[in-house]
């Protein structure tokens, strides 16, 4: 049997046996509940409404209170329920309205269209967004009194109050697509951070299967390590990446459906560049965590083991976050040369076009490549490790242990 | 054919063969016998490159083993193990794929195996559903399924109830019959001495004892003779020379005495000290040779 039908077979059997094991089917169903939930549920029950309660008092307040409402809801979509409702409740003086104002049952009270009564002041973290939503609106209504009054030249005022006066003339031509670009590698980015940490220890407790059931030596009778170690990253690896997959199809068919939000458009260079990178750094990560899987034999011990990856795909992140604001800066270059944070950074840097193509051909191969001496160095502490049950071992021994 | 020689292995301090050599024919099944500790799973590992001698070679037909080679070779770990929550057929059929077979091919291996062994009902319940008996039957199972030339088993009978001790003989011998080499370890010699035609002692990682199993008796320095009788037969043993030891339990004497003594005549002295119920002069056990050989 040639090394890359063994490989398959194992793959083929983790494919087989996981993708119809209960755990699978659950957690799948959970992620695909609570993704479309997180999408669809806010949209049905979620009233966003905004409620507040005014008093008024006196004559003189309808035109401040119309403004106010057109004010608060000038960027509101067009027939949908307003973000801002005023409920207003008249009195019949001063008093009263006081007094309700005491018992709550009003925030502000409004009288004459002149005065603000309140029960106490904003203190340190500014007032009520009532009262400086009135306050806006009073001063508009002031400013259209004396535009009516004025004429031309009060609106010549307000015209220029509300404009830019300064007009600003650019170098290069604005690419309207560079924003999205950027959301789109910041979101791959998460996404590969979030896949890394969920299924990275699932790999590795995928691994110590085999030593937790002590059926590695009839195994390692008949394949070698690297093929069980490939075979079992591909397998794990494909159902975790389906899974997570599926999350994401589900939630932007939900986003689509429910029209949430708009969803940046990507063009299929962006999209190579996010999943090249992606495979790349997933793969890289899953033997990483399959290889420390293989220096425990049970599930209990593998968190000690994980965290060092963990920690190393944090740093990654931060890296690329890094970037993200200095994109030809030395931390950006310094990561885009180290295999375990290049599949953080480099995205960014594509994305924002800060990158020399002699870079990013570079960043490929040095990131390809430690994969490919990964699985072999990973292949013989699996190896090394393999054959030694009970307590945790040591990278060393394991290196060790497979020459004997 | 399988030849082990001269193997030497050490872990560190521990020597764990110094000087472990035997062989295996096609169509013979040989005993791998010794105590705890001997050597005995260092030396089958070394045959499936799972530990890598220091010094010493493994052939197969004269020729090192190839991992393509290992492919058809069967092998069943002292570590049992198997996917518990693996469906029997299944998993039979995923050892036969990584041997090599068809999936054709080893589904109706597969199904013959659990036909014979009595599990043809459970081919589709998960393992972990199956006693621990079944359990090991289905293990014994995966290392035959897909016919493997040579057939190598860590202590295949130990932990089994005296059936499974019955059925695992049968298959053994079976797979001999048919033509395959076949080596046991185990430490319990009665049965050694029932199925197996070869034999190999280890102790202490060297190989001190090897051959035929009806030669290795007649050749052998030693004579087993047992006697119970009515009386003190202590001066009746005393007459006798040669007389290596002798084990009393319950008026049953058991001596182990030099195979050139006369014992022509024994039985009408002992008719004298008292009755005479039960005499046996015979070649030594394997238990004899074995006590004789790790002493």
């Amino acid at each position: 049997m040639s090394g890359l039908s063994g490989l398959w077979q194992v793959a083929l059997r983790e494919l087989k046996v996981r993708s119809t094991s209960k755990a699978y089917l659950i957690t799948t169903g959970i992620l695909l509940l609570l993704v479309t939930a997180m999408v669809v549920v806010p949209q049905i029950v979620g009233d966003d409404t905004e409620q507040f309660q005014l008093g008024v008092v006196g004559e003189g307040n309808s035109d401040v209170i119309a403004t106010a409402r057109a004010l608060a809801t000038a960027n509101d979509v067009p027939d949908a329920t307003p973000s801002v409702e005023i409920e207003v409740t008249e009195y019949e003086n001063r008093e009263s309205a006081v007094s309700a104002l005491e018992a709550n049952d009003v925030e502000v009270v409004l009288a004459d269209g002149e005065e603000l009564i309140l029960e106490r002041g904003g203190g340190f973290f500014g007032g009520s967004s009532l009262v400086q939503l009135l306050q806006r609106a009073a001063s508009t209504v002031a400013l259209e009194e004396i535009v009516a009054e004025e004429g031309r030249a009060a609106e010549d005022v307000v015209a220029l109050m509300t404009t830019d006066r300064l007009t600003t003339t650019t170098l290069t031509e604005d690419d309207p697509d560079d924003e999205s670009r950027g959301i789109i590698a910041y979101a791959g980015l998460l996404l590969l951070y979030g896949a890394i940490l969920l299924y990275g220890t699932w790999i590795l407790t995928g691994i110590t299967e085999e030593k937790t059931n002590r059926v590695v030596e009839v195994l390692l009778s008949t394949i070698r390590p690297w093929q069980i170690l490939g075979g079992k990253i591909i397998g794990i690896g494909t159902l975790g990446i389906a899974q997570f997959a599926g999350t994401i199809v589900a939630a932007l068919i939900a986003i689509e459906i429910t029209g949430v939000f708009e969803l940046p458009t990507l063009d299929a260079g962006a999209a190579a560049t996010l999943v090249v990178w992606f495979v790349l750094g997933f793969l890289l990560f899953a033997v990483m965590f399959g290889a420390a899987g293989s220096l425990v034999s049970r599930s209990e011990d593998a968190q000690t083991v994980a965290f060092p990856m963990s920690m190393v795909a944090v740093v990654g992140f931060f890296l690329s976050i890094v970037a993200l604001g200095d994109p030809e800066g030395v931390a950006a270059v310094v990561g885009t040369f180290l295999p375990v944070t290049a599949p953080f950074v480099v995205p960014v840097r594509s994305a924002l076009a800060a990158i020399p193509l002699w870079q990013y051909g570079a960043a490929i191969a040095l990131t390809a490549g430690s994969i490919v001496g990964l699985v072999f160095v990973g292949g013989r502490i699996y190896a090394g490790a393999l054959l030694r049950y009970g307590a945790r071992v040591s990278v060393r021994d394991a290196w060790r242990g497979a020459s004997e | 054919m399988l030849e082990i020689h001269d193997l030497h292995k050490r872990f560190g301090d521990v020597v764990a063969l110094q000087g472990c050599t035997f062989q295996v024919s096609r169509g013979r099944m040989l005993g791998f016998l010794g105590p705890n500790g001997a050597g005995k799973t260092t030396a089958m590992r070394s045959i499936f490159g799972l530990v890598r001698p220091d010094s010493g070679s493994v052939t197969w037909d004269g020729e090192p083993i190839t991992p393509d080679e290992r492919l058809r070779f069967g092998y069943m770990p002292e570590q049992r193990g198997l996917y518990p929550k693996m469906q029997v057929r299944d998993q039979l059929v995923y050892f036969g794929r990584l041997h090599g077979l068809t999936t054709s091919t080893v589904t109706a291996a597969a199904d013959e195996w659990l036909q014979r062994l009595g599990l043809a009902e459970r081919a589709t319940d998960t393992l972990e559903s199956l006693s621990h008996g079944n359990q090991q039957r289905v293990q014994l199972a995966a290392a035959m399924v897909h016919e493997p030339e040579l057939l190598v088993l860590d202590e295949p009978f130990s932990g089994l109830d005296p059936i499974a001790v019955e059925t695992m003989s049968d298959v053994l011998r079976d797979q001999a019959a048919e033509g395959r080499a076949v080596v046991f370890s185990s430490h319990q010699l009665d049965l050694v001495e029932d199925l197996c035609e070869d034999v190999a002692i280890i102790s202490q990682g060297s190989v001190i004892v090897r051959g035929k199993v009806s030669e290795l008796k007649t050749s052998a320095p030693i004579r087993h003779l047992e006697l119970e009788i009515d009386g003190n037969p202590s001066g009746l043993l005393a007459d006798l020379e040669g007389i290596q030891s002798v084990e009393s339990r319950n008026g049953l004497h058991t001596v182990i005495i030099d195979a050139r003594t006369d014992i022509r005549g024994f039985i009408a002295r002992a008719e004298e000290v008292g009755a005479l119920r039960h005499f046996a002069y015979t070649t030594p056990s394997l238990s004899d040779l074995f006590r004789e050989a790790v002493q």
